[in-house]
């Protein structure tokens, strides 16, 4: 199998039922209930090998989420072909989700009022993994997210990070090989995601399993991911690796140049747009295709000691995609 | 099978985790068994009265025996699924390798289970301090005919509930509405649990003989009382059996179509 994840021209169409505010409204749709079509994913295309960690990025409602459920076999495609590890998700075959985990950073599956390790012994019975081995995964999961101690407090009384780890426990008893994560560390603090995104690296790492995650968190995709697929409005805006991201959006390249004197700094907004003055270091952002013209412009007319050009960070750009910046271009 | 016991287990677990919330739970049912007993003693004080073929004895078993089988029957886990479809819930347990169908079957088994079980040891510490006039049924054939329809019962009224659960997949906040309508006041009605259906007038009885309501307490509790004939016996038991496969094979076919309307939008 050379081929984790194959989506071909994935269309997915829903229907929303509209509903106007306050009780009115409430009646009114009763009767005759607007019905709007959301087109959430347009014909999308990817493959993705065994093994891959790949970051799904894109506004709210861009459709990440969707292909993740429809990946998982949650949702029935409208059209197009879905193939995850030579199955049809669909079908939703034992065998089939026997080798893959969801984890919905918003979603539970642990059993609020037990502790965790009633959840983990109920996960061992379903996925049938055989005694030996499950204590052995528990155990090396148990040890990487440190939380040997609060597997037998009830749910409801962890942390949200605590519970996170738990649910990621949970999910992963039965090793899957292809795992979906929907934002792993929403509302968790900053030692909380470190933690979480250590655990998703090493295990990708040490089992080769093929991850696809989703995410808001910047710190999370540039981490993680060396490959990004950016989706916005149900089409794929870019796929391939981070860096090559920045090449393909960034109309801009950053000058960043040290003057021994102020002399004629105002001129040098004729050069390109001023980001930031602090002397004696200046940043300009010029246009990517006169950063030659613009670079020795800046040599000859000002007194410069010292000229980096550099690319706008990642994060810009990310920032950009959630926003939604990056349509149509 | 091992799946399911384990299933049965934590259910039976989360049942007892608020312990104080079990004893008042448990405490409000003897409540509801003393004020029943003391109604319906009450209402039929001269032991030679007859209501509608019901005497003294007679309607305090039919009383009680609605109690059980509200218990055995008409108490079900499944009422949380709807809950499930529209919150998004189940999402997680459709990645998971388990049948849903056997998952929540399972969960209500759990849940009658402890139900009877405690119900069970109520009654008869009430039994042995009240002494009230009970019907014993002696007779092997109409006890074995109980067990049987209470058996197809529990089947049915899992389907009906499940049927009626599944109605947010189209509709997402209909849930509670259609559940409180079909479950509580139909079933309820129509099934005898609130009445004997023989105080309705022929016409009425005759159709609902037809439906599968009057199968899920009324029925049962009249095999127990002996009130019915063998042919009455054998042609209720196959009228259970019809509706136990026709809502089998609705359920299943709702649930497939179901799952493809699914949109579970933002959830």
């Amino acid at each position: 199998m050379d081929r984790a994840i194959i989506v071909d021209r994935l269309v997915k169409n829903f229907e929303v039922t509209q509903k106007e505010p306050g009780f009115t409204g409430a009646v009114k749709s009763l009767f005759s209930p607007k019905k709007k079509h959301v087109h959430a994913l347009k014909g999308i295309s990817f493959t993705i090998q065994p093994g891959e960690l790949v970051g799904f990025i894109g506004p709210n409602g861009a459709g990440k989420t969707t292909t993740l459920k429809t990946l998982s076999g949650l949702l029935y495609p409208t059209s197009g072909f879905v193939e995850v590890l030579e199955y049809d998700p669909w079908d939703r075959k034992p065998e089939f989700l026997k080798q893959i985990a969801l984890v919905m950073g918003q979603k539970n599956q642990l059993w609020w009022d037990l502790p965790a390790s009633e959840t983990f012994e109920l996960n061992r019975a379903i996925y049938e993994i055989p005694r030996r081995e499950y204590e052995e995964n528990l155990k090396e999961i148990v040890d990487l997210l440190e939380i040997g101690k609060l597997i037998s407090t009830p749910v409801r009384k962890l942390s949200l990070g605590q519970r996170m780890r738990m649910e990621l426990t949970a999910a992963l008893l039965h090793k899957p090989k292809v795992l979906f994560f929907d934002e792993p560390t929403i509302g968790l603090d900053l030692i909380a995601q470190q933690k979480m995104r250590d655990f998703i690296y090493e295990y990708n790492k040490k089992f080769g399993a093929t991850i696809i995650l989703t995410s808001h968190n910047m710190d999370d995709l540039v981490n993680l991911c060396r490959r990004v697929i950016v989706i916005d409005e149900g089409r794929i805006l870019f796929d391939g690796a981070l860096d090559e991201l920045t090449e393909k959006f960034a109309k801009e390249k950053i000058i960043k140049a040290t003057l021994s004197n102020e002399g004629n700094i105002a001129d040098l907004e004729k050069i390109g747009k001023v980001k930031k003055v602090s002397m004696p270091l200046v940043t300009l952002s010029v246009p990517r295709s006169a950063t030659a013209v613009a670079a020795s412009e800046l040599l000859q007319n000002f007194p410069v000691e010292d000229l980096i050009i550099e690319e706008i960070p990642i994060e810009d750009i990310i920032r950009r995609v959630f926003r939604g910046e990056l349509r149509g271009k | 099978m091992n799946k399911y016991l384990s299933i049965f287990k934590i259910s039976f677990a989360q049942e007892f985790a608020y312990r104080l919330n079990f004893i008042l739970w448990r405490a409000r049912n003897v409540m509801n068994i003393l004020v029943t007993f003391f109604l319906w003693s009450t209402v039929f004080s001269d032991p030679s009265r007859s209501l509608f073929g019901y005497d003294r004895a007679k309607i305090l078993t039919y009383v009680f025996g609605v109690m059980i089988l509200r218990a055995l029957v008409l108490s079900a886990r499944a009422v949380d699924v709807s809950r499930e479809i529209s919150n998004g819930d189940i999402l997680n347990l459709l990645v998971r390798p388990i049948n849903y169908f056997k998952y929540w079957f399972t969960r209500d088994i759990a849940s009658k289970a402890l139900n009877l079980g405690f119900a069970a040891v109520e009654f008869a510490i009430l039994y042995l301090i009240l002494r009230p006039a009970f019907y014993f049924q002696t007779n092997i054939g109409f006890l074995f005919g109980f067990s049987l329809m209470v058996f197809l019962a529990v089947f049915i009224f899992f389907c009906l509930l499940f049927i009626v659960n599944m109605i947010p997949f189209w509709a997402p906040n209909m849930g509670w509405g259609a559940q409180f309508l079909i479950i509580v006041v139909i079933v309820e009605f129509l099934s005898g649990a609130i009445f004997p259906i023989d105080i309705l007038p022929g016409a009425v009885q005759n159709f609902l003989y037809a439906t599968p309501f009057p199968y899920l307490v009324f029925v049962p509790i009249q095999v127990y009382l002996g009130k019915v004939s063998t042919a009455f016996i054998v042609k209720g038991v196959l009228i259970s059996l019809f509706w136990s496969v026709a809502l089998w094979i609705a359920m299943n076919n709702l649930w497939k179509k179901g799952l493809k309307a699914y949109e579970g939008v933002g959830k």
